[in-house]
Order: C-alpha cells, then sequence, then structure tokens
C-alpha cells in the first residue's frame, strides 16, 4: 500500500468518484460535474478519444486484411469474445480478450467487456425500449425476486431527461406495455414489416409490430450540435465507433459535456481494488487503485461513490470491498450480494420468406429494425410459463445473385442481381428469473493479473426459459405460417448466457435491507453515501434492452446524492 | 523482419514476381502465407492459374489485377484451422496429377477452355470420397475465397457496384420500376 501523507490525501480527494466510464458511468458523470461536483472517473481501461481513436471507422470494406473475418488464431485463443456478433476484425480493439481478464465459469457464461473510455456504449446495440408497470410490478404479481422499491411514475420524467440528451428515434405507438418517450423522428418500417403488422391488427389485435426506438439522431440537430454531434448518416458501422456521433455513446456525448464543465477528472488504466470503508465514519470514504500497467495502489477520496462498472465487475468490487463491518462485502449484510443475478434468453430465432409485394424494396441502411413489444403474460398469466419475451422483427427484399458459375459467365452473372423474395426474420428475447442460485462469488484460490480475486459465474437457463423458448418458436411459426411465409426456419443456437450481454442483479433494489443491496434511490442500504446505477442494481430482468433504463436510474440517483448532500 | 528483406524474400518465394503492395494487405501477411503454407513457385503459378480460369477477366477485370493468389493464400493462412489449411495445400499440390487422371490432362498443360471444364466438371465433384477430399477441398476453398476477394474489392466495389460508406438515407417501401 502507498504511505499516504495529507497533502497527497489532499490531492486524491474530489467530491465524487465514478466508477467506470460506460453507459451508466458516464451519465453519472456527466450529472455530477453539472450539478457543480468535483468528479473523478475511474476507467480500468486505456484512453479511446471521440473520433480520433476510431481506426476503422471510415476504412472501405476491401481495406480489412480479412474482409472483416477474425483469424483463426484469434479465434482459438479467445473462444469467449469470439462468440459475440460484433467481434469482428473493424471492432475487435474495443473487446476485451479472454486472457486479459480472466473468470472462472462455473457454468458456462460467456462474459463480453469492453474495458475503454466509454465502455461497452460504443459497442452497444442502441437500442432503448423503456419500462413499463408491467415490468416493475413483475416480481410482485408473479411471486418471484422481490417487489421493486420503485414504479413506472418515480422512473417516467429520469426516462425523458435522458431521452432529450442522447437523442432517441422513435415512433409515439401508445403502447401501456412499452411507453412512449422523448422521440426524434422515427425510422421507417420495410414494407414487409408493415404488411406483417396490417395482418396482425387484423389476425392478432392485441399484438403488433412497432419500429424500436435507437438512440440515434434524427432530428433537432441544432441541440445535438452543442455535443459535437451531427444527424445518423445510416452507416451502420457504429460498432466501430462513429464519427458523426450519430448514436450515442460516453465517449461522443456524456464524458465530453461532462469534461466541458471544468469539474471531470478522468483516470485511465485504473483497476478498482475496492471500496474504502471507515468505521468510525460509518461511510465509504474513498477507492482503492491498482494502475493496470505499475501495478502501483492508489487511494482516492470522496463523500459520495458511483459504481458503475458494468453488472458482474460491480459485483466484483463490492464483493472484494470487506471490512470487519462488511466481512462478506460491502452492504452484504442479508447475504444476497452476488446473487439473483440474470440475463436475457437470446437462443431463439426463426427466418422464412414472403413472396409478395414483389414492387417494392428497400434503399439505404436502417440502424434498428423491427420490435415486437411482450405479447405473453402481459395483462394476466396466460401461459405455463412465467414471465414473457420481446422479439426483433425485420423484413427486407432480398437480392439474387448467381455465383455458381465460373470464367465468362460467373464474371456475368456478378454484375446483375435480380430481385429475390422478402426475407423475414425473428430474434427473442426473454426475461429470465433471477434466483437464488443464480450467483457470482469470488474465487477463493485465482487471481488476476492485479491480485485482485477471480469472479466465479454461475448461471443457467431453466425450465421456465426451456418453455418460452418452446413457445416463441410455437408462436412465431404459427403467425409466419399465416401471413403466408414459407421456408420457415426455427432456430435454438443453444448459446451460453452472457452472449446477450445483457447480465443483470447480484446488488438488487428492494424495499427491504433483509433481501436487497440498494433501497428505491440505489444507495446501499447499510452505506448510502455508495450508489450503483448500473446492471448490478437491477431487480428483475424484463425484455428490454436495458441500457436506457441504467442512464435514467444513474441520473436520478446523482440528483439525489446532490440534494442529499449537506 | 523489416519490409525490405520481407519483399525480397517473397520475390525469391513468388519466383522474382513482386506485386506492388495494396494498402488492402501487408506484404508480411503474404510473405508469412507463402512461408506457413510451404507454397512453391511453380505451386503458385498454379494456384494462379485456378484463379484465373474463375476469373478470367473477359468481362470484367482479371483476378491478377486485383491480387487474388495472393489474397486467397492470406485467408487461407489466416482464417483457416490446421486441418482445412492441410487440405487445400496437399489438393494444390496434387491438382496437376488429380486432373491428370480425371480429366487426362494436366491442369497447367490445359488450354483455357480445357481449364474451364476441368474446373467447372471438379467444382460439382463430391468431395466426400477420400481420393478426391483434398483435390475438391482445393478448388471449393479457392474459389470461395477468390469470389469472397472479388466481391469485395476495392474495384468491384467501386466501379461495378459501388460500396456507399455514408447512404444517409433509409427508405423502406421504395417502388421498383417496372416489377
Amino acid at each position: 500500500m502507498a504511505n499516504l501523507n495529507i497533502n497527497s490525501k489532499k490531492d486524491n480527494t474530489y467530491d465524487a468518484i465514478v466508477i467506470g466510464s460506460g453507459m451508466s458511468g458516464g451519465w453519472a458523470a456527466k450529472e455530477l460535474c453539472e450539478k457543480g461536483l468535483k468528479t473523478l472517473v475511474l476507467e480500468r481501461g486505456r484512453e479511446v478519444k471521440h473520433v480520433q481513436d476510431y481506426p476503422t471507422t471510415n476504412k472501405m470494406p476491401w481495406e480489412f486484411e480479412h474482409r472483416g473475418a477474425i483469424p483463426e488464431e484469434i479465434k482459438k485463443e479467445n473462444p469467449v469474445v469470439s462468440r459475440c456478433y460484433a467481434f469482428r476484425e473493424d471492432a475487435q480493439h474495443f473487446f476485451v480478450k479472454d486472457q486479459e481478464h480472466p473468470y472462472v465459469q462455473e457454468k458456462p457464461f460467456d462474459w463480453i467487456r469492453g474495458y475503454q473510455t466509454g465502455g461497452k456504449s460504443l459497442l452497444w446495440a442502441r437500442q432503448v425500449q423503456r419500462w413499463s408497470d408491467f415490468d416493475f410490478e413483475g416480481p410482485a404479481r408473479d411471486g418471484f425476486a422481490v417487489d421493486w422499491p420503485i414504479r413506472y411514475q418515480d422512473i417516467a420524467p429520469w426516462y425523458s431527461h435522458v431521452e432529450k440528451f442522447i437523442g432517441v428515434s422513435g415512433n409515439k405507438d401508445g403502447r401501456d406495455n412499452l411507453p412512449d418517450g422523448e422521440f426524434l423522428p422515427p425510422f421507417e418500417l420495410t414494407a414487409g414489416e408493415l404488411y406483417f403488422k396490417d395482418f396482425l391488427r387484423k389476425n392478432y389485435p392485441e399484438r403488433e409490430i412497432i419500429v424500436a426506438r435507437c438512440a440515434h439522431i434524427t432530428g433537432n440537430k441544432e441541440f445535438y450540435a452543442k455535443q459535437g454531434r451531427a444527424l445518423c448518416q445510416n452507416r451502420t458501422l457504429c460498432q466501430r465507433g462513429c464519427p458523426f456521433g450519430g448514436y450515442f455513446s460516453s465517449n461522443s456525448s456524456t464524458l465530453p459535456w461532462a469534461a466541458n464543465t471544468g469539474n471531470l477528472t478522468m483516470q485511465h488504466h485504473a483497476v478498482v481494488d475496492s471500496i474504502i470503508y471507515d468505521e468510525a465514519k460509518g461511510k465509504a470514504t474513498g477507492v482503492r487503485v491498482i494502475d493496470a500497467n505499475t501495478n502501483e495502489t492508489t487511494e482516492y477520496y470522496a463523500k459520495v461513490i458511483f459504481v458503475n462498472a458494468s453488472a458482474l465487475n460491480t459485483n466484483l468490487i463490492l464483493l472484494n470491498s470487506t471490512s470487519s463491518r462488511f466481512p462478506q462485502g460491502l452492504g452484504n449484510d442479508s447475504g444476497v450480494l452476488g446473487k439473483y443475478v440474470a440475463f436475457h434468453n437470446y437462443r431463439a430465432g426463426i427466418s422464412g420468406e414472403y413472396d409478395g409485394l414483389k414492387e417494392y424494396t428497400t434503399e439505404g441502411r436502417r440502424p434498428t429494425s423491427g420490435y415486437f413489444p411482450r405479447f405473453r403474460n402481459v395483462y394476466k398469466q396466460e401461459t405455463d410459463f412465467l414471465r414473457g419475451y420481446a422479439a426483433g422483427f425485420s423484413a427486407h427484399r432480398s437480392m439474387i445473385t448467381d455465383y455458381s458459375g465460373i470464367g465468362e459467365e460467373l464474371e456475368q452473372a456478378i454484375t446483375r442481381e435480380e430481385y429475390g423474395p422478402w426475407r423475414v426474420g425473428s430474434h427473442m428475447m426473454g426475461e429470465t428469473i433471477p434466483k437464488e442460485e443464480s450467483q457470482v462469488s469470488l474465487d477463493p484460490n485465482k487471481k488476476d493479473a492485479w491480485g485482485i480475486p477471480q469472479l466465479k459465474v454461475s448461471m443457467d437457463y431453466d425450465a421456465n426459459d426451456e418453455a418460452m423458448i418452446k413457445d416463441y418458436l410455437e408462436q412465431m411459426t404459427e403467425m409466419f405460417e399465416a401471413a403466408g411465409f414459407t421456408n420457415i426456419r426455427t432456430r435454438d443456437d443453444k448459446r451460453a448466457p452472457g452472449l446477450d450481454i445483457h447480465e443483470m442483479g447480484g446488488a438488487r433494489m428492494g424495499k427491504d435491507p433483509e433481501t436487497s443491496v440498494l433501497n428505491k434511490w440505489n444507495q446501499i442500504h447499510s452505506c448510502p453515501n455508495v450508489y450503483v446505477t448500473d446492471g448490478a442494481c437491477m431487480t428483475s430482468t424484463s425484455t428490454q434492452n436495458p441500457s436506457l433504463t441504467y442512464m435514467a436510474f444513474a441520473a436520478r440517483a446523482v440528483d439525489h446524492a446532490v440534494k442529499n448532500m449537506g | 523482419m523489416d519490409r525490405r528483406s520481407a519483399m525480397k524474400q517473397l520475390a525469391l518465394l513468388t519466383g522474382g514476381v513482386v506485386l506492388i503492395p495494396a494498402c488492402d494487405f501487408s506484404e508480411e501477411s503474404i510473405l508469412q502465407a507463402h512461408q506457413n503454407l510451404k507454397i512453391t513457385a511453380s505451386q503458385k503459378e498454379l494456384l494462379t492459374q485456378v484463379i484465373n480460369t474463375i476469373f478470367p477477366g473477359k468481362v470484367l477485370k482479371p483476378s491478377e489485377e486485383l491480387q487474388l493468389p495472393d489474397f486467397v493464400l492470406v485467408m487461407c493462412n489466416d482464417c483457416l484451422d490446421k486441418e482445412q489449411q492441410e487440405t487445400f495445400v496437399s489438393g494444390l499440390q496434387q491438382w496437376d496429377a488429380f486432373s491428370k487422371e480425371q480429366f487426362g490432362k494436366k491442369f497447367s498443360q490445359m488450354n483455357s477452355t480445357e481449364a474451364e471444364d476441368c474446373l467447372r466438371t471438379a467444382l460439382t465433384m463430391d468431395g466426400k470420397e477420400e481420393e478426391k477430399k483434398s483435390a475438391i477441398g482445393f478448388v471449393n476453398t479457392t474459389k470461395r475465397f477468390a469470389l469472397q476477394g472479388y466481391l469485395n474489392s476495392e474495384y468491384f466495389m467501386t466501379e461495378i457496384k459501388p460500396y456507399e460508406l455514408v447512404p444517409a438515407r433509409f427508405y423502406g417501401s421504395k417502388k421498383i420500376e417496372n416489377a
């Protein structure tokens, strides 16, 4: 441990510390800095500056040595990250390689991580659907996990606050189970999607296809110009980092905004070992940080600490923050810390063709897709499994080229293309139930390169998930057939949990300190100057892509923290 | 190894033919592919002949102008597993003997019509039979990577089917004229 004198203690003292610069940490930083707090953001990875550190962003397809493919050697060395859909030649530099931060898989779990400025906000799928009370009331109604300590009305203004700033393209659909927000103009549904939407209206009136709300700027450009961001240009190369700032990331938006206040200090290569708890003061006083390169330990101090290290790493930090007051990890009086983790079930999908709409096609590219809000068990329990699934849905006109020949025949063929049938497809996004046996813990023996215990992960699909997969495939097949789609193929890719990149929970919110870690303001019940506003706070998972909710929690929690700082 | 000596070695390996390096893959990768796969100058020539048969340049630019032989080798070296690589290399080694046995003439001695007929037939053959496995694997892999390289070449993506880096639009229901 470094020797600390009074001066260095003063130098290392801030009003607030935020652990993590990703989606939710960036939001905490922006809000804290705007409210005048000197804020230190600790990022364990390297610095990635907006635009200038996006090395592939303007590359043409032929400029990639392997035309996008990941070489076999890298795949062999990195089986986990290689299974991620976005781990391709153009964005591989934004992913953590398997050996860089090992963990223990008690059950198979593909942990996808981004250690750099902005974390995974550079790489996300940019889907931002609000939760409704059908989601927040789920655990209480259906008898699992614990009741959420908040309801939609508590978070709705914060959804609006976040949406206005990040820029959300969407349509006001007027659905009670997927509330409307502050929307910029929506992207269009395709002719094929509109056909299916109309088919549903006539045949399944309670089911609907909408265009998925996404964090892309499609209007109000003067407002976003203040962030240095411009309209989305439909490149759909988002995972490389966007030179226009067309989609939201911490790098393009919240962090530069926070920096402009003059209140932000960013520290990179800062691996957080633990949060320091002062027994005499009865609160957390700072954070113990190991420099990723030099292994040197430094302590930083602040009145309030936000933990936004990503769902599982936040659990790791809290579990590793032991003291005589908290021998099982910070705030873990109840023993539930690390438990009741869950994820989204993305295993199943379906595809097919539609031979109609011959006179239509699509043009250009769209950074989102159609979206099927949850229709199962919404108003009442109607199946033999709990909860339900949302689904992606898209339809595109295919182009057919005959690649079978060689010689002149092939050369002729590749210069021509003919319109083929519409191709339709969907993938499920199922809610999974947080259970006590689904948990993360510290491995008693294995340590990482910085001497921190490795995280042991143990979560799996259960009978409820299997029943939901079966139902999704049955329901989609039935609807696809009835809509006149042909060549219908279903799949269950049996992927391990984790590839959804929606792991949640472990430090869940709740009303009762006996059964939860955080209160309704995302404060640790027994250590209220520590706030957790990333995926670790989630009591249940619902079906919506969770980032928007994390950002709203972060902004709401900062507001609460600052009002109560005294 | 520095670039200059890498290029020298490459020149030796490829029988003195040094290609002007393109920005899309490095000469180091080409050199590594030649070394790891142990490709001789005559094998490289034979591979080039196979690829030229696939893309003879009758309607479009010929394959060599797009450096397709090097692209195919780099992809084989970097993006195939060991077993697939071995199949490719032994198929290339056997290719002349195989074509002689199946078509009565070494591929390297065929004129362009004969080469095209030979390749067209070979590509439809069942590669599951043990004695055909390598040769058929080789021609299929070569065609796959040659096609990928062609369709994703700067030439094809600018002059034949232009790729738009910045489309700046999306229309979900565009009416097709003369549909």
